[in-house]
């Protein structure tokens, strides 16, 4: 079923408004599309794109955390470097060991040297020419054009409307039974439109018979099919319901569509925490959400987290991206022009995907830094392709008490369990519930007392 | 000897009256609440037919079914930039003090992502430290302190006084109009009025006020007067203190009239000290009591002797003469009464100390020499250490009320003390005040005093503020704030600085101060940036050099003069005499408008939310007042007057105390005036009029030998003839009236070392030859622990299994568990009406119950006949025994309440708790009829709601910043019970599991074991060999609650041992 292509919050919405909605996404999937076209045309490419590839290679993996190939960032903007400093000094020894360069006494280096705040540069063990390349980069730099946001792509691809037949009976069903409603009054009315046009022309009503007594009549002739048939419906409507009344206030695992809340930033979780191989940065979930190990919640970071990368890092991959980036400017109150804090912040209000009752505790650490899980395990592929987050997993209790009636507990080498344990092998109550858990060869959350109320609800 | 007396609860259950114990067998009295919701007005007049309320029935099905389906956005925001210390979802614990001119503690205070939530005393450091345990002792009010920062009523902003009473102004306005009135009243006096400061900062803020304004003098007033003690000692000993009392040294404690387990002197000192010689053994002290009302020191001691309020000088004039040999003139019955305390403080000189509640100089003074002879300066009482706390002056104040009128005042600024409630002649305060050009306040509430000042500049609640604290010579504890200021307040220190030209933040003006007082000193200056954060961190400083070795002092009074003063206090013409206290939960009055305290009931009456007369029921009798008060039996009403002040107050029968004496508490009808002096302090009464909770019992004190005197000899107590509803919580949280729930002893019995004669087990005879005589007969029996009905959990040895230790001996009574629980548990208030309808919500109860001395034995030896016996066991009431017993879920492994729901809601988890899950609850209340300590509580409202909007907390948004984020808030309709703190049990774990080491024993605690000072309440691992809580339960004098019935409770009570002169010299 592929209900979760349209936001959760559509479900809501009058049809009407849906469908809107969704043929803007086309339009916009469409103009993005031809945008890409032409996009090829726009920009020509440096002459030699092998030297200009492993330029950029060597500046990302090198340079790029403090300088620009066009702008200042710390360091001084690169493009046109080789030529500021023809003449003047040697530009390799200068990138190769700044500081040693710099007692040489030259001029020009002491000059940039006291315009850049007197910072000096890292020692950089380049030859000289993957310097030569770097610089080819710079000085042959062109940003790259915005390729198409995910988003539009998504809602672009073909045949979703066929396949959302399964999440759009229930709207077929009140249209059905709005259009007997409509047919019904209708044919009343044709019936009184009609007596009144046969009383006007003088000729008595017609015999009064109804659709419904017709009908009535009909299903009197045939009680046995009206009896199966009825009973079918009843029973299809039941099951249907009481199928429906299970998913209430669910909004994760395989039944229903996912949350996914629009956020005030497009926040791309793929992108962060994915594989390098898949040409993502791979940072650890833990590196933002660095309360899982120690608290009950895992918690959105900070905005200065944020800057610890996005002070150097101000234009994303694509433009819709650096829009994004803008937006944390504005929480921390970055001005990235002068490079400085303004003082001015406004805390982002993001809106929260995974809601528990507030009858229910849930800690991130005893599950991540005790039981060891992954964050998958219950957050789904969010690294592979969640773009913005979403509620992967039901979180229902059922699903909870699922888990811990399956896994086992992480015992090795934690001075806790070896107590457990040696208490459970000193008596003989002990040995026979050690044994009764053993039968499946493993000890189980559930048999630890995972199962308890009070592990959960207080 | 442990069994044979007979307890009771209240008079209405020892004379068995049917009107008063009709319903009590029920757990719930009461029918469902139906009357209670279909009376709201608002359905009066409603005419809804039964096809409308179908249809809005239907409706209403179908708008939740369709309301659950939208998800509800919640916004969740994080920081911009995170503090390095705080993780959200991780409390942070932060050390400071607790003053309020009366109490000082180091305390502990636990903050959820900012907002302080939980109080508890300092484990590690303070003068409240109990070393042995380690523990910090705190009592209720301490504990409590933590929601009157989030009280609404609280001031937001400065206010002036203008033609329409009061109103807002700004902190700009008020520096200026106040700079200038001080600039006016130049050459007039400048007085500061406030409580005992013992701070060198605050000191130094008035000082630095006084270099712009010379004339600026402070005056210190303590709202409960000492200066019958103080001017004692300067008298005796040429020092104006109150001395330091260390109770770890008394073998023998003499208290006439002093409840130093309650509210006299440095309570959260004496009352671990106290209780560390308590433990039953070679050590345990011996406590005399001499009173009139039974306070909790009397409650608490082995031979208490209910007196006359004019009797109790000659009690003091008795013992000199018993220990100095010389006649004083005292009563030939008080010596013979006193006869036997005399002989044992002279058994044990140097070891001992007696201690006098008395205001009266003279009878201090005869107390000073008492000690003196008995050598206990220099050990039990410290006179070079001695407190700073209490050094109110009385003679002052009424110097100052004077000028005040005189107009010789040119401004007063008053901090921590409210003189228009509190003061004997607040009326002449009153009048005086209205005569001073400048009158400042800084009280946080518009209250008696503030209200009618020009100008109130509110301070902020101590848990906002920086402070310093020099309670003791050598002794410092500093305050720090735990949160931003809430409202537009500024502290009160800071404001004299502003006023003296100076706008150094009161943070940097301490630490400049210590830094400049250890440079006097000869400190390390250069390592003061380390010594000032440590001292920050730990709550406590104790400079190395500074301790002031104790040593005898000489003493130097007029015991002549002090006789003749002592000698004064004669027997009214009246036929009553009164005695003015405070009680354990309301204090002098400044927590009256905290909720917690208010719904706390009195440890001795049980009563919550009013003051009342307590009368011995002798007198009660005599004047054919109501006897027996319970829900639908409310108390008479009587006036008391005392020369030309009277007051008018519910009659409260209270057994132990003396004939012809009553008894009323100070601290109540706060905000008669119509004063916002905080949330809970007025609420809507019975007949549906908004009103003071209790009445001002302050204009009844009066003033004798220049300090004011809280006895009032003379006073006629007549009927008006109505009656008043009082909430009484004792006579519907019963227990059964068998004789395994309270187990006590003597200590001599408890030398002998036979278990079985003091905690005797239950046993059953069995049809097997147990004891191999051949036959078998009534003599076989076996122990009730081995018989079973269920099959067994199998938490013995596997696993945790939590239990609590609770020593009947440690318990003092104190209530200060009940606070902290209400504390972390989220405990709703629910208000008078409630609680008067048995619906109370607290999880831990503290049962008191009296007895008789007499016991068969005792009878037996006085040659009493059956009858005899059986009518003295019965005719107790005029000096009871009693014995406080706290009772909390009892976490049975064979739980009655398990087995009884229908939809397994409670159920019992592998580490012996007893479980409830509130979401599964549908609100049978089986489990509550089945249960036999009946702790199950149910919640018959919602209340969190605006019905119970004036007493809950919870209810608006400010008031539920004080919940614990850890703990489900119940909703109407379903049971609660104590849950072991389990909340802090898992927490305990996962740091456990977290450093990969077993949980360490201690470091769990409940939050009744955290606040119990005393260390009665042990909680730990019963599965932990090592743990402390296996070797109480295991130890001779453990047993448990009900051990017949067979439920295998996991917590278990150590059996009381009195101290008790009789029956040792019966087994010696």
């Amino acid at each position: 079923m592929n209900g979760r292509l349209f936001p959760p919050k559509m479900l809501g919405m009058p049809l009407v408004a849906r469908i809107s909605e969704r043929s803007t996404g086309l339009l916009y999937a469409t103009l993005a599309a031809v945008l890409f076209l032409f996009s090829g045309i726009a920009h020509a490419q440096p002459e030699d794109a092998d030297l200009y590839a492993t330029g950029e290679k060597l500046f990302k993996g090198n340079c790029g955390a403090c300088h620009k190939p066009d702008k200042d960032l710390t360091g001084p903007a690169m493009k046109g470097a080789r030529e500021r400093w023809d003449g003047k000094g040697d530009i390799y020894a200068w990138v190769k060991n700044s500081s040693a360069y710099l007692k040489t006494g030259n001029p020009y280096a002491n000059e940039v040297f006291a315009k850049w705040n007197k910072s000096l540069m890292t020692a950089q063990a380049l030859s000289n020419e993957e310097i030569d390349a770097i610089l080819y980069y710079a000085d042959n730099y062109a940003p790259k054009t915005p390729a198409p946001s995910p988003g539009g792509e998504t809602a672009a691809t073909p045949g979703a409307g066929d396949s959302d037949m399964g999440s759009n009976w229930p709207w077929l069903a009140v249209i059905a039974l709005l259009l007997l409603v409509v047919g019904i009054s209708l044919s009343g009315v044709r019936s009184s439109m009609d007596n009144a046009v046969r009383e006007a022309e003088g000729k008595g009503p017609l015999p009064d018979r109804t659709t419904g007594q017709k009908i009535r009549e009909w299903a009197w002739e045939n009680k046995t099919f009206v009896s199966i048939i009825g009973l079918f419906f009843t029973v299809f409507i039941t099951v249907k319901l009481w199928d429906a009344a299970w998913v209430i206030g669910v909004y994760g695992g395989d039944e229903v569509a996912h949350y996914k809340p629009e956020q005030p930033i497009l926040f791309n979780h793929t992108l962060h925490a994915g594989k390098v191989e898949a040409g993502n940065l791979a940072i650890n979930c833990q590196y933002c959400h660095s309360g899982a190990e120690k608290s009950r919640h895992a918690g959105i970071p900070s905005s200065n987290v944020c800057m610890n990368c996005h002070q150097a890092v101000s234009e994303g991959r694509t433009s819709a991206g650096t829009v994004e980036i803008a937006k944390i400017y504005a929480a921390v109150g970055w001005d990235a022009e002068n490079f400085k804090y303004t003082g001015k912040t406004e805390p982002v209000k993001w809106v929260k995907v995974h809601n528990l009752p507030d009858h229910a505790y849930f800690n991130h650490a005893q599950h991540v830094a005790v039981g060891k899980l992954e964050c998958q395990e219950c957050h789904g592929p969010i690294d592979q392709q969640m773009d913005v987050a979403e509620q992967w997993a039901p979180l229902t209790m059922g699903w909870c008490i699922d888990c811990h009636n399956t896994k086992d507990v992480k015992m090795a080498g934690n001075g806790y369990y070896d107590e457990v344990m040696a208490r459970l092998e000193e008596t003989d109550l002990g040995h026979a519930e050690l044994k009764k858990y053993l039968e499946d060869e493993k000890i189980s959350v559930k048999e630890l007392g995972g199962w308890e109320c009070a592990k959960c609800h207080y | 000897m442990s069994s044979t007396k007979r307890y009771w609860k209240d008079l209405g259950e020892l004379h068995q009256q049917p009107a008063v114990i009709k319903g009590r067998e029920n757990e719930f009295p009461q029918d469902l609440a139906i009357d209670q919701v279909l009376g709201d007005a608002s359905f009066n007049g409603a005419s809804t037919g039964r096809r409308d309320f179908l249809k809005f029935l239907g409706f209403g099905l179908g708008a939740a079914t369709l309301a659950a389906c939208e998800t509800p956005v919640i916004k969740s925001i994080p920081y911009v930039n995170k503090p390095e210390d705080i993780t959200p979802g991780v409390a942070n614990w932060y050390a400071s003090t607790f003053y309020d001119g009366e109490d000082l503690a180091s305390i502990l205070v636990k903050t959820r992502e900012g907002r302080p939530i939980h109080i508890k005393g300092n484990p590690r450091f303070g003068l409240n430290r109990n070393p042995a345990l380690p523990k910090g002792s705190i009592n209720a009010r301490i504990n409590s302190s933590v929601l009157s920062l989030y009280d609404n009523e609280r001031l937001k902003e400065p206010m002036m006084k203008g033609t329409e009473g009061m109103a807002a102004a700004k902190w700009s306005d008020a520096d200026i109009a106040i700079g200038k009135g001080l600039a006016a009243a130049a050459g007039k006096r400048i007085v500061i009025l406030t409580n005992t400061l013992a701070s060198s900062s605050s000191v130094a803020a008035i000082e630095q006020l006084r270099t712009k304004h010379p004339t600026v003098e402070h005056v210190q007033m303590d709202t409960i007067s000492y200066n019958g003690v103080t001017n004692a000692n300067l008298k005796s000993f040429g020092k104006r203190v109150f001395p330091s009392y260390d109770l770890t040294k008394a073998d023998v404690v003499v208290s006439v009239d002093a409840d130093f387990l309650s509210n006299w002197g440095n309570t959260t000192e004496s009352t671990w000290q106290y209780a560390s010689r308590r433990q039953p053994g070679k050590g345990m002290n011996r406590h005399f009591q001499f009173e009139a009302r039974m306070s909790l020191s009397g409650a608490n001691a082995d031979v208490r002797v209910p007196m006359k309020v004019s009797e109790l000088p000659q009690v003091i004039l008795a013992l000199h003469a018993h220990i100095s040999g010389s006649d004083s003139g005292a009563d030939a019955a008080v010596m013979k009464a006193t006869e036997h305390a005399a002989k044992a403080l002279m058994a044990a000189k140097g070891r001992s100390v007696v201690l006098a509640g008395s205001n009266n100089e003279g009878v201090q003074v005869l107390v000073n020499s008492i000690n003196s002879m008995l050598g206990n300066y220099g050990s039990t009482i410290d006179l070079e250490g001695h407190s700073y706390l209490r050094q109110g002056d009385d003679a002052a104040i009424a110097q100052l009320v004077k000028e005040m009128d005189a107009g010789t005042v040119g401004a007063l600024l008053i901090a921590g003390v409210n003189p228009a409630y509190s003061l004997p002649n607040a009326e002449q305060f009153k009048a005086g005040l209205a005569k001073v050009p400048l009158t400042v306040s800084f009280s946080g509430y518009a209250d008696e005093t503030a209200s009618l000042c020009n100008w109130i500049c509110p301070d902020h609640h101590y848990l906002e503020s920086w402070n310093d604290f020099m309670p003791k010579a050598g002794h410092y504890t500093l305050a720090q704030p735990v949160i931003s200021p809430l409202f537009s307040t500024r502290q009160w220190q800071e404001s004299l600085l502003r006023w003296s030209g100076s706008y150094t933040a009161y943070y940097s003006f301490i630490r400049e101060n210590w830094q400049r007082n250890m440079a006097a000193h000869g400190g390390l200056t250069e390592m003061f940036a380390d010594t000032w954060n440590q001292a920050v961190h730990d709550g406590v400083y104790e400079p190395a050099g500074m301790s002031f070795p104790a040593s005898g002092v000489t003493f130097a009074g007029d015991v002549n003069a002090a006789m003749g003063m002592a000698k004064a206090a004669k027997a009214g013409e009246g036929e009553f005499e009164l005695a003015l206290y405070t009680t354990e939960a309301i204090g002098s009055g400044q927590h009256a408008n905290n909720p917690w305290l208010q719904e706390m009931p009195d440890p001795l009456t049980k009563i919550t939310w009013d003051n009342y007369v307590c009368m011995a029921p002798a007198d009660i009798e005599r004047m054919g007042l109501n006897m027996y008060l319970g829900e639908q039996a409310p108390a008479s009403v009587v006036t008391v007057k005392a020369g030309d002040r009277e007051i008018t107050l519910p009659v409260v029968p209270t057994p132990g105390q003396r004939v012809g004496t009553i008894a009323i508490a100070l601290g109540y009808g706060r905000g008669a005036n119509g004063e916002k002096v905080g949330k809970a302090a007025c609420v809507t009464d019975h007949n549906g009029v908004f009103n003071p909770v209790g009445q001002n019992a302050y204009p009844l004190t009066g003033t004798a030998d220049g300090a004011v005197n809280y006895d009032v000899l003379n006073v006629s107590v007549t009927a008006t003839g109505e009656t008043y509803p009082v909430a009484i919580t004792q006579t519907h949280l019963t227990d059964m009236d068998r004789h395994s729930v309270v187990k006590e002893t003597n200590l001599a019995t408890f030398l002998g070392g036979d278990k079985r004669a003091y905690n005797h087990p239950h046993e059953l005879a069995v049809h097997e030859d147990v004891n191999g005589d051949g036959v078998i007969n009534a003599l076989d029996k076996k122990p009730v622990a081995e018989f079973d009905l269920w099959e067994e959990h199998p938490v013995e040895g596997v696993g945790h299994r939590w239990g609590l230790s609770i020593d009947l001996n440690g318990c003092i009574g104190c209530g200060a568990c009940i606070t902290a629980c209400n504390s972390e548990n989220n405990i709703s208030v629910v208000g008078k009406d409630e609680v008067r309808r048995s619906r109370e919500m607290h999880w831990l109860r503290l049962d008191r119950y009296y007895s008789s001395a007499t016991t068969k034995e005792s009878a037996k030896q006085d040659g009493l006949g059956k009858i005899d016996m059986y009518l003295k066991m019965e005719v107790p009431e005029e000096s009871p025994t009693v014995v406080f017993m706290p009772v909390m879920c009892q976490h049975c492994n064979h739980a009655p309440c398990e087995t009884v729901c229908p939809v397994a809601a409670t159920t019992h988890s592998n580490e012996g708790l007893n479980q409830m899950a509130y979401n599964r609850c549908i609100g049978t209340r089986y489990c509550a009829n089945n249960c036999p300590y009946k702790v199950r509580r149910f919640n018959w409202f919602n209340y969190v709601s605006e019905q119970f909007s004036e007493v809950n907390p919870a209810w608006d948004d400010l008031g539920r910043m004080v919940l614990n984020p850890d703990v489900t808030v119940r909703a109407r309709g379903v049971i609660e019970k104590c849950s072991m703190c389990v909340q802090q049990i898992q927490a305990g774990k996962l740091e456990a599991k977290q450093a990969g080491t077993p949980v360490q024993d201690g470091a769990i605690e409940t939050a009744c074991s955290a606040a119990c000072g005393t260390g009665a309440i042990v909680f730990g691992d019963l599965n932990d060999k090592k743990s402390k809580v296996l070797g109480l339960a295991t130890s001779d004098r453990s047993y448990h609650m009900l051990e017949e019935i067979g439920v295998k409770p996991n917590v278990n009570y150590l059996v009381k041992v009195r101290n008790t002169e009789e029956a040792a010299a019966h087994h010696a």
